[in-house]
């Protein structure tokens, strides 16, 4: 409780970091209800290690002509381009052969994954500052976040939420029935690439703030537990972002307390509670089984 | 025809730019109950998926209209379509049937709200509402799908093999509710369909379309649903 009060007090000092981590537990499980929907849920693996590779080529490319940026908004203006071009190419790209129907796109998304991380990896032995730069994202240390970059995240995180609010049912239909929405005269391919572009704009700006695990993990593991105690695409998305805000602020507590990296703590915790959820369905599901035995 | 809801010109249906069926000519008009009936793997949906939309004509033309305004389609797919992650109610399911009316950004009014739980009672499910769609039986979830399919206000209900998988009182349900709802608001109805004594016994279904080796054979129930052409295309079908 005292720690809580000490990071929830407006002049902690690692107060954006906890920010951050609050802004990303609301919106990426908001936008990882439509991956588990769509069965996408290695594309939620795969693309934040492509936007990480993203970053690395950024960072190279930028120490190869014009030398190494300064620890500034350059840095993380060049991250986010580099994240944001690789990871909305690696979306249309599949999007596009997903609609010519060619091979299996769980073929594809793994291959993606195996080389991009090869190609980080790769790409920041090359350079020793980009390398550290990288491994800080890789071990989701979430320490400091400027005030701009926090912006960044909290205006373009507020478009996501708010595209989501706005076409929640449309984007519903065409994830839940496809069929059915061409029936209705949707036009399908429209609000399909909206919500890959949701995708790709959630994972590239958050893998910048807390790593490709960490974001994986809020994508993910929420909207899995959520959708274990909620009925309806609506109340799961509610609930899976506020099982993603508790779980960014208790874990940023425990972390703080425990002097843990914090995106590690975040992902074991959601991954705990998903098992006490789990567990404890299981004993309610075999309790009257064994009553009547 | 001028009344046509539906007019195929010289059409070719496939997949992958590959033509599973050709030289389509063919209307549905106001009205009319048409049954889609032949072996498995014929071609039957891929007729229906062409008059909604979802499969466009590789060639020829497919008409559809009511003059300046488009057809609305009552589409009831095959139950396994539907994606099914996280369970939906049988409300919200049904609520999909006005995302056609109602514009993108836009809420859905309570009046539609209300309609929708109209719908649900016409189906006899007004009850089942909360529920998980999923939780509900073949025919009760069919059911669902015809509501949802009324929801959309329709000039045309499309239903592909709505008896498929469900036991023989649910399917005597189902057909029991598309006779009424052709035989009190006229509606124009498809129906893909193999259970041949169900359309026998229907007295709404007022022609029969035979998709036979990609050809199309139509004419009046009685005629087409006979014991001889009915034994003949069956040979086709085991031969």
């Amino acid at each position: 409780m005292e720690t809580l009060l000490e990071i929830l007090n407006p002049h902690f000092l690692l107060r954006n970091a906890l920010y951050g981590g609050l802004i990303i537990g609301i919106v990426a499980p908001l936008v990882g209800v439509f991956l588990l929907a769509r069965r996408m849920v290695f594309l939620g693996v795969a693309l934040p290690q492509v936007s990480t590779a993203g970053i690395a080529a950024a960072f190279i490319w930028h120490a190869f002509f014009h030398g190494h940026p300064d620890r500034d908004i350059n840095d993380f203006a060049i991250a986010l381009v580099g994240s944001s071009l690789l990871t909305f190419g690696v979306i249309v790209i599949l999007a596009l052969l997903e609609r010519r129907k060619r091979g299996i796109l769980e073929g594809r998304v793994a291959m993606l994954y195996a080389v991009a991380g090869a190609a980080t990896i790769l790409l920041v032995a090359s350079d020793r500052i980009t390398e550290i730069g990288i491994l800080g994202l890789l071990k989701g240390e979430i320490i400091a976040i400027p005030d701009t970059e926090l912006l960044i995240l909290l205006l373009g995180y507020g478009a996501i939420l708010a595209v989501l609010a706005v076409f929640h049912k449309e984007l519903v239909l065409v994830t839940v029935d496809r069929e059915m929405a061409i029936s209705l005269g949707k036009h399908v391919v429209v609000w399909d690439l909206l919500l890959f572009g949701v995708i790709g704009v959630t994972i590239s700006l958050g893998v910048l703030v807390v790593g490709p695990l960490v974001m994986f993990g809020f994508l993910i593991v929420p909207p899995m537990i959520a959708g274990r105690l909620a009925l309806g695409m609506r109340n799961v998305s509610v609930m899976a972002a506020m099982l993603g805000a508790g779980v960014a602020l208790v874990g940023f507590a425990a972390a703080y307390r425990l002097d843990w990296p914090t995106g590690p703590t975040d992902v074991a915790l959601a991954g705990a509670v998903l098992a006490v959820v789990t567990a404890a369905q299981a004993v309610r599901f075999l309790m009257p089984r064994m009553a009547v035995k | 025809m001028a009344d046509a809801l539906i007019s195929f010109r010289d059409v070719a249906l496939g997949y992958d730019s590959v033509p599973v069926l050709e030289g389509l000519t063919l209307d549905v008009h106001l009205g009319d109950f048409l049954a889609l009936v032949g072996p498995n793997g014929c071609g039957k949906s891929t007729i229906l998926k062409g008059m909604v939309g979802i499969l466009e004509p590789l060639r020829g033309n497919i008409g559809r209209g009511m003059g300046e305004r488009p057809v609305r389609f009552g589409y009831v797919p095959q139950r396994e379509t539907i994606e099914m992650v996280f369970p939906l109610t049988v409300f919200e399911v049904a609520l999909m049937g006005t995302y056609g009316r109602v514009g993108p950004g836009r809420f859905v009014a309570h009046a539609e709200r209300e309609r929708v739980r109209a719908c649900l009672g016409d189906v006899g499910l007004a009850d089942l509402q909360r529920k998980p769609f999923p939780a509900l039986s073949g025919g009760q979830r069919q059911r669902v799908l015809i509501a949802r399919a009324l929801a959309a206000e329709p000039d045309l209900l499309l239903l592909d093999e709505p008896l498929s998988g469900i036991d023989l009182r649910a399917a005597q349900t189902i057909m029991e509710l598309i006779t009424k709802l052709h035989r009190n608001r006229g509606l124009t109805t498809v129906m893909v369909s193999h259970h041949l004594k169900a359309l026998r016994e229907c007295e709404a279904v007022q022609e029969v379309m035979w998709v036979y080796e990609g050809k199309l054979l139509r004419g009046p129930a009685a005629t087409m649903l006979a014991p001889d052409i009915v034994f003949r295309m069956m040979d086709a079908e085991i031969g």
